[in-house]
């Protein structure tokens, strides 16, 4: 059957549903479980809830900064030239914009099914980029911050080493959709099929690279 | 649902707003802006419960950037913290609008096409 009437197709009680939870080559467990995600929707948001409370002071909500070893490092970085220079940029505190990054982290990592590696590929690459590439440049920043501004920020230092676990933690589940993403490819040749793969449309080529990722999986 | 549930309650916070953040009587822009966009978010959160209309939800990616479009270039930097709170609450209705309606489910076409 062609991939063209495949959306069409109606369920059938004679074959069996989708095991969510299957664990997906090149894995040995399914890293869009829940028991997967859950830890880095918490650390996210133990991130967000640190970046708001920076942004707190930025915006003098609150008119000092906890800093148990750089003592006022953490108040001299956020009322830095650099921070200042950002803030008029995007308009709002630098400390704000980076919480609704990891609150972006949390939001993306709690969305889909447990099988989302397959069947809603677009999202788990949103969610990857939000978390590796801009994950591992805002490390970087922070750790550039020290030698810049000249001072360190305790906190900063916190989310950007969180930043980096969620790299780390988001690292197997975005290489599963990719692997899916480019066997379908492979099965199909076709870039309409691979877009629609990609955007979460059952495809016959996305039912065929799914089966044969678990299977692989063992 | 819950995206939809989210996205309902900024509706309403943004309703709250000028109220909450005094915006300046004679700035009718942003007292119009944060009405009409909150009504709307609150309207199209609601409609995409209803089955025929379950997608219009990403419609709420265009008043998100519209939002922070507004707070950003309606007044010059530093910022009054209404224009502030639209480009924040902005940017959490792009990040909600692509979130789908039943997220923890597969999508209807792959339920409807069991293996």
């Amino acid at each position: 059957m062609s991939d063209a009437t495949s959306d069409k197709l109606k369920s059938s009680s004679d074959r069996p549903a989708y095991d969510l939870d299957a664990p997906v080559a090149p894995y040995s467990y399914n890293p869009s479980a829940w028991s997967q995600r859950i830890p880095i929707c918490v650390l996210a948001a133990v991130a967000t809830v640190i970046s708001v409370y920076m942004a707190l002071y930025q915006w003098r909500i609150i008119g000092s900064v906890w800093d148990p070893v750089f003592g006022d490092g953490t108040e001299n970085v956020l009322d830095s030239k650099v921070a200042q220079t950002m803030d008029r940029w995007i308009g709002v505190p630098d400390a704000a914009f980076g919480a609704f990054a990891y609150l972006g982290d949390a939001v993306l990592g709690l969305a889909g099914s447990p099988r989302r590696w397959q069947f809603r590929p677009w999202m788990v690459i949103l969610f990857g980029i939000d978390v590796i590439p801009l994950g591992i440049v805002s490390s970087v920043l922070v750790v550039l911050q020290g030698t810049v501004v000249g001072y360190w920020c305790f906190l900063c230092l916190i989310t950007a080493v969180i930043s980096l676990i969620l790299a780390y933690w988001a690292f197997d589940e975005v290489t599963a959709s990719l692997k899916y993403l480019w066997r379908v490819w492979k099965i199909s040749g076709d870039w309409k099929v691979l877009w629609k793969s990609f955007c979460g449309r059952a495809t016959d080529a996305g039912r065929q690279a799914g089966i044969e990722l678990v299977k692989e999986a063992g | 649902m819950w995206a939809r549930v989210v996205e309902c309650m900024i509706g309403i916070w943004l309703l709250m707003s000028p109220f909450i953040f005094r915006h300046d009587p004679d700035a009718t822009a942003i007292w119009i802006n944060d009405f009409a966009t909150g009504t709307i978010i609150i309207v199209v959160s609601l409609f995409s419960f209803w089955r025929p209309l379950k997608l219009i939800h990403w419609g709420l990616l265009a008043v998100g950037v519209w939002l922070v479009g507004f707070g950003r270039l309606s007044a010059s930097p530093p910022l009054p913290g209404g224009y502030q709170n639209d480009i924040l609450v902005g940017l959490i209705i792009v990040m909600m609008a692509v979130i789908p309606s039943e997220a923890s489910q597969p999508p209807d076409t792959w339920r409807l096409n069991e293996p």
